[in-house]
């Protein structure tokens, strides 16, 4: 198992756009991230050890396994090997532990006794609160309400690991609409963190920490498909905000850098309900509902567009993670978005022929990898980021022909992102 | 007690050479008081820019600032920021 993590930050070439303060000014200046993760997020140091303490929590569920997937392969049609790296296997059902340990440990050695956040599907909430409950944390969850009430064992999860769990809306914080419902619940934990002493916010992913720890998926396939003597020119991810994507792609980059490796082409699967990569704008936005931090140079289809429900909340976000929309933008990352019949689909057909239920959001890696596969010379590596156990209701209604597409309407693409300052060339630095 | 002054004359400088880089400003060192608010009407120091100010710092002061001396804290003007470094350049140095 990797005992470091790689950052993809010195193989850029370039500066990420520096994010924009907001309009309002005056008040103190109060922290609540520890300083390591600052570094981590803007250091062009290459490798992080990983503490001590995490690496025993690690070692608990990893390595993950990989596998080559030669069912799955027959069932689409693929001219290639696919190769699938799957993070469900660990208590919290998906890739977000492997962040959620780091973070909760270095809230902990900062100070702080409690930690909040905000949560779409509950994948992040539930790894928060094994982190918290492995490194001695309180842990407060604002979920999605629909998301919560479509997954109620989710909350049950969440809870039987010790945290508290508000549906937000909650009625706790002065937030009761504005943004899409994943900002919303993340402007709620912003603004409850703030409101108790020894509490802080924790964002589950996009950030360049979060992206880094997430190197653990990538480091371990590459040498994983080493040791098969196996080889791939395709790496395959869903995305949300980037995490898992960045996690298993970034590293092959970094590889491909450091002339260790031949390049691979970086595939990013976004669903066509929240296309930010494939049809939204290049600009600053905020990140959450609350607009109160800074705005974040990212691929956005506004943070005001009312994203319609789907089976997929892990990918209800506005916004890409703005190291990898810094990658798109300079043209390393390709994307293309699927919708979710599309995704469910891939997902029932890797459950039939692999016998791993996937997260909804990584049958649209699947969907991704589908496609791949009939382009790819070599072979393709998916990351399957989470298991689907938690939701079969999704797999019901595909089954029951109840599954629609919610393609984004281009009026309210454009309606969304039209007050959006774009980001300039001479801001996004070539060296 | 000189030894004293002139690493708080040291910190102070790198202090405010980074609050005014950060709030993007063409001004001195000297044009900014000790009591000149770090968010207000001159200086525009966000919580985020602050925690990369800080890291920048380390390298500038060649340091290792502990976490939890800035978690929780809150930091009003130039002087609380330039006490909080001070006491933590002493500390580790």
């Amino acid at each position: 198992m990797t005992a470091a993590w790689r950052s993809v930050l010195p193989h850029l070439g370039y500066d990420l756009p520096p994010d924009l303060t907001p309009e309002r000014t005056g008040g103190p200046v109060s922290t609540g991230l520890p300083l390591e993760l600052v570094r981590q997020s803007i250091s062009l140091r290459e490798w992080w050890d990983i503490p001590e303490e995490v690496l025993a929590q690690y070692r608990k569920y990893r390595p993950t396994p990989l596998w080559r997937a030669h069912a799955f392969e027959k069932e689409v049609d693929a001219r290639v090997p696919v190769y699938v790296k799957y993070e469900g296997g660990n208590i919290s059902g998906s890739h977000k532990l492997n962040t959620a340990l780091a973070q909760a440990f270095y809230y902990k050695r900062a100070g702080v006794t409690e930690v909040v956040t905000g949560t779409g599907a509950g994948q992040w909430g539930t790894a928060l609160a094994a982190a918290c409950a492995a490194f001695g944390l309180r842990c407060t969850v604002f979920m999605v309400g629909g998301s919560l009430r479509d997954k109620p064992y989710r909350g049950s999860l969440m809870r039987l690991l010790g945290a508290t769990v508000h549906a937000s809306p909650s009625g706790l914080t002065s937030l009761t609409e504005g943004g899409n419902s994943l900002a919303l619940a993340i402007g709620e934990a912003v603004e409850y963190a703030r409101g108790g002493e020894g509490r802080a916010f924790c964002i589950g992913s996009g950030e360049n920490y979060s992206i880094l720890h997430q190197s653990v998926i990538g480091l371990e396939a590459a040498d994983q498909l080493h040791a098969l003597g196996a080889e791939v020119d395709i790496v395959v991810g869903s995305v949300g905000a980037g995490s898992n994507f960045g996690g298993v792609a970034l590293p092959f980059h970094a590889r491909h850098r450091a002339g260790e490796a031949d390049a691979v082409r970086l595939l990013a699967v976004e669903s066509s309900a929240t296309p930010k990569l494939t049809r939204g704008v290049y600009a600053y936005d905020h990140t959450d509902a609350t607009g109160s931090g800074p705005m974040e140079a990212m691929y956005s289809i506004g943070s005001s567009f009312p994203i319609p429900a789907s089976h997929s909340a892990g990918l209800r976000f506005h916004g890409a993670a703005k190291l990898l929309s810094a990658m798109r933008h300079h043209g390393s990352v390709d994307a293309v978005a699927v919708g979710q019949r599309e995704a469910l689909d891939a997902g029932r057909r890797f459950a039939v022929s692999e016998l791993v239920v996937p997260a909804p959001e990584s049958g649209h890696a699947l969907a991704g990898a589908a496609r791949a596969a009939r382009e790819s010379k070599r072979g393709v590596l998916v990351c399957v980021s989470g298991h689907g156990l938690l939701d079969l209701s999704a797999y019901d209604q595909l089954l029951a022909g109840r599954v629609r597409d919610l393609a984004a309407d281009d009026s309210a693409l454009a309606a969304a992102t039209a007050g959006l300052r774009l980001v300039e060339a001479d801001l996004t630095g070539v060296k | 007690m000189t030894t004293t002054h002139s690493r708080r004359d040291e910190v102070t400088l790198a202090v405010k050479r980074l609050v005014i880089r950060e709030s993007r400003l063409s001004l001195t060192p000297a044009d900014i008081a000790d009591d000149e608010p770090l968010n207000g009407a001159v200086l525009r120091i966000n919580s985020l820019g602050f925690l990369g100010m800080l890291v920048r710092l380390e390298d500038e002061l060649d340091v290792v600032l502990p976490d939890d001396l800035f978690t929780g804290k809150v930091f009003t003007v130039v002087s609380d920021l330039v006490d909080v470094v001070l006491r933590a350049v002493e500390e580790h140095r």
